[in-house]
């Protein structure tokens, strides 16, 4: 008699299916497009979250958003997304999303409930058209990016020159080019000061979309010869591995 | 310049107007507030002639307010680029609120705490402003208009005629030392303006994601970048300007790397950019040019191995019509397209009449009410004779299998522009797969040339199996048994012709007639140098070994019009000839059973039936009528393949003509 205890049946038949669905909503994110992102924010539904840095965040960002960089995110979510049940979407900005993907999985760790990610980040929002504002811009000045051969150059050539590493602690203890100093882009905006003026600055950052913002607002603020490295750390380690 | 609005604050005048201002915005309020209960008691038209005077009153003092406070905004803000700067520039006709929205409080202004907040460029550049939002810059820099037109109030009018300025303005950042040495950039500073600058090649203001990512969107950055270099290199007009060929991008699109780029495969083969670089674009003299002859064996190993240095003797947009400068190439193509006319103007005809009598024959016999007597008794007559063994019939059905999967497979790359080369590709997954397609046909066609050649060798020299009157090899290569023409081929032809024309009988025939001669000796010939071109094409890299890469462009022009020729010699003679003849319409099965009746081989080759009956063979090739299975089989098959061919040669008429 298979039937015999239908209720039994149904109840273990559930268990099994949430045995099946229980790791997909673990590993696998949940992903909003532009489009429903929007709608949510204009039925005030949605909070944004912009996981790039202060710098960046205050540049340029989905309106409304706040700014919780991701290497900040433990410290700062507690007092800044205090509702763990409202419907949040964090974004980066690059169409893989991995700042705000490694975001998600800590929120996820912490409770949060209701949490998304932009899908194809900020490139995506303002392809679908839609705008962004800005509150503290960084005005863009001319940087010339230079390629790896030329830094070897210049390393011989000025002494003095000071190679500023952008990316997170955690990449640079990995590997860095030699002498470099390490200030992560999330914390540049509070401890520029101590980057020392007088040297000539080559900014390396992961892949070399983000060094360009940084050496603009090193300009803003007062730094003289500040170059950028062509393609970051990502296009020299290539690079590399060709020679 | 003069705005009404903008109030300098230190005046004194300005102060006692501001507090006038503060007057008559309160008498504006009281009057409007007063004037609701009279509209409700009297009605909207008697209310607006009751408060009509005050209206005007305050009309008369706002409108003296506004002319008297018109303030210039350059008092504050005094700058360069505010004043002279302005006026000069490209919006000297512009006020300042054309671009800063009016605030609503000069105090607040003042104070900060009022921002004149941009308005977007778009509202006037709304075609370059919808450009730009699909801009590189924009999507993942947040770049806007000032970023690279920098001081946007003293912007001045772009001299026309002229592409240094767009060079000069990339190339604040992007200090493209390459491209500042290339030919375009020098072109360019010698006031040629037909040459390339930045924006030619990645546009101005809808620089795309992908026109700066060749990794991430390899694909549609090849395809996009190869159309621009051919954009102006196939403009005839510019080209002939600049005493450069036109046709260039046409050579090139004759070519391998040119056909598969075209079907839509750029990211297999090489495009412009992957032998002459992007940005370091150097004429052959230079010897830094990576198409210099120094460097040339280094360009092609960027995706080629393992090969001879003369490997890069290939030429790799020539012009195979160009008689003095390519002489190997010319005389390979005119050979070719001597080979095609020949054998289709002789072929071509002789199927023609052939088919004309058998027709007319038809028709008079019809017309007559005659039916041909058998010259056999019936129970002789429908005794069916084996003409081809087991294996020739297995042989055929691979040679078709194959011949189709070549034809199906290659010839989307000759005809590489038409829609449906781009939709067979498709189907068969992009043009690598084709050709992989391509080579596995090209194994089994190869292993049944080799194998045929084989038979040939040991039928030809084999002991002790001679039969009557036969010894020697020699005897064997031109005896009745070979495919080898011998000297009762030409009286036949002649006797066919004159019969074509009425002056005579069929001729009789023995085993194999001429034109079945021909048409195992047209592929068996066909496949050295069908075979060995594609096979060099195959390996051109272990090619270079035996013969420098010059080669490769004759063996990829006799591949293509070879193949054109088996295709139209197939699907045309042979088909008419074996087929479609109104005596054997729609087909003859003979080839899949392998049987014939013995009054077909007396009435037709009865030069072949005398030898069997002289041998006393006969008796030995009887065979039993083939089987249901083996008949479905044989006119499915044969139908099918006919039914393909014939289709295929209606596609290739249809883009000889029409495409």
């Amino acid at each position: 008699m298979p039937f015999k205890y239908p209720k039994l049946c149904i109840i273990s038949i559930l268990l099994l299916f949430s045995l099946i669905a229980l790791p997909a909503k673990a590993g696998s994110p949940r992903y909003i497009n532009p489009e429903e992102t929007m709608r949510l924010i204009k039925e005030n539904k949605a909070l944004t979250v912009d996981t790039m840095s202060h710098i960046e965040c205050m540049d340029h960002r989905i309106p409304g958003s706040i700014c919780i960089a991701l290497e900040e995110f433990d410290k700062d979510a507690p007092s800044l997304m205090k509702d763990k049940k409202r419907t949040t979407v964090f974004y980066c900005e690059s169409k893989n999303c991995r700042r705000a993907g490694e975001v998600y999985q800590k929120a996820l760790a912490m409770g949060y409930e209701d949490i998304y990610i932009l899908k194809g980040g900020l490139p995506e929002w303002k392809s679908a058209g839609y705008e962004v504002e800005t509150i503290k811009r960084v005005r863009r000045t001319p940087v010339v990016s230079i390629k790896i051969n030329q830094l070897e150059k210049m390393k011989a050539e000025k002494k003095n020159l000071l190679i500023l590493d952008v990316r997170t602690e955690d990449m640079f203890k990995k590997g860095h080019i030699e002498g470099a100093m390490n200030m992560p882009m999330y914390m540049l905006h509070k401890k520029f000061h101590s980057i020392p003026g007088s040297r000539p600055i080559i900014v390396v950052d992961e892949n070399g979309k983000r060094s360009f913002i940084v050496c603009s607002f090193l300009i803003n603020n007062g730094f003289k010869d500040v170059q950028r490295l062509f393609g970051g750390m990502a296009f020299k380690e290539k690079q590399d591995r060709i020679r | 310049m003069i705005i009404p609005i903008c109030v300098h604050h230190v005046t004194i005048v300005g102060s006692v107007l501001s507090i006038l201002d503060v007057l008559i915005v309160r008498l504006r309020c009281l009057v409007l507030a007063a004037s609701v209960p009279f509209r409700m008691q009297i009605g909207i038209r008697k209310g607006i002639l009751c408060i009509a005077p005050f209206l005007f009153l305050i009309f008369c003092s706002f409108y003296a307010h506004a002319s008297n406070l018109t303030m210039d905004c350059t008092e504050c803000h005094n700058k360069e680029q505010f004043t002279a700067g302005f006026s000069k520039s490209v919006h000297s006709d512009n006020g300042c609120t054309s671009c800063h929205r009016p605030f609503q409080s000069i105090d607040r202004h003042i104070s900060n705490q009022e921002k004149p907040f941009l308005i977007s460029c778009g509202k006037c550049h709304s075609e370059i402003a919808n450009e730009y939002k699909k801009n590189f810059h924009y999507i993942y820099e947040d770049f806007k208009c000032q970023d690279c037109h920098y001081e946007i109030h003293s912007l001045k009018k772009q001299q026309k005629g002229s592409k240094i300025p767009i060079i000069k303005g990339c190339t604040k950042c992007h200090a493209n030392e390459e491209y500042v040495s290339s030919g375009h950039s020098a072109a360019v500073l010698k006031g040629n303006n037909d040459s390339a600058v930045c924006s030619d090649c990645h546009g101005l203001h809808d620089t795309r994601v992908y026109h700066t990512s060749l990794e991430a969107n390899t694909a549609e950055a090849r395809e996009f970048y190869s159309r621009k270099c051919i954009s102006c290199h196939s403009d005839s007009v510019m080209m002939k300007r600049n005493k450069l060929s036109h046709k260039t991008v046409e050579y090139y699109e004759e070519t391998y790397h040119g056909k598969v780029q075209d079907l839509g495969y750029a990211t297999r083969v090489a495009g412009c950019a992957d032998c002459h670089t992007t940005h370091n674009i150097l004429s052959r003299d230079n010897p830094d040019s990576t198409i210099n002859p120094k460097n040339l064996v280094k360009n092609c190993g960027k995706c080629h191995s393992n090969f001879h240095p003369r490997f890069a003797e290939y030429k790799a947009h020539p012009d195979y019509k160009n008689k003095n400068r390519y002489p190997a190439l010319y005389w390979s193509f005119v050979f070719m397209v001597f080979l095609l006319l020949i054998t289709f103007s002789f072929f071509w005809m002789h199927t023609l009449l052939w088919w004309r009598k058998v027709y007319w024959e038809k028709y008079r016999l019809e017309k007559l009410g005659i039916i041909l007597e058998s010259p056999l008794p019936h129970e002789q007559a429908i005794q069916e004779i084996k003409r081809f063994s087991g294996k020739e019939r297995i042989m055929h059905v691979l040679l078709i299998i194959s011949f189709f999967g070549l034809v199906i497979t290659g010839f989307p790359l000759k005809y590489h522009s038409t829609a449906w080369a781009k939709a067979l590709i498709s189907v068969m997954g992009g043009a690598h797969n084709a050709g992989l397609y391509h080579r596995v046909a090209a194994i089994i066609l190869i292993g049944l040339f080799l194998y045929t050649f084989w038979l040939g060798v040991s039928f030809i020299f084999s002991k002790g199996k001679g039969r009557a009157g036969i010894r020697g090899w020699i005897d064997r290569l031109f005896g009745p048994d070979s495919l080898m023409p011998n000297k009762n081929d030409w009286p036949q032809f002649k006797g066919m012709v004159k019969w074509f024309f009425g002056k005579g009988d069929m001729p009789q025939f023995g085993r194999w007639t001429y034109w079945e001669k021909f048409d195992f000796l047209a592929v068996f010939w066909g496949m050295f140098i069908i075979g060995g071109s594609g096979i060099t094409l195959w390996a051109p890299e272990a090619a270079s070994y035996i013969y420098p890469g010059w080669v490769f462009n004759i063996a990829s022009i006799v591949h293509s019009e070879e193949a054109l020729l088996a295709v139209l010699f197939i699907f045309t003679v042979h088909f008419f000839n074996t087929h479609l003849i109104p005596t054997k319409f729609p087909m003859d099965p003979i080839i899949f059973t392998g049987r014939q009746k013995l009054e077909e081989l007396k009435r037709f080759r009865s030069l072949e039936y005398d030898r069997l009956l002289r041998e006393n063979r006969l008796d030995e090739l009887k065979i039993k009528h083939p089987g249901i299975a083996m008949k479905i089989f044989a006119s499915m098959f044969g139908l099918a393949s006919l039914w393909l061919g014939i289709i295929f040669t209606l596609i290739l008429l249809w883009t000889f003509f029409f495409a």
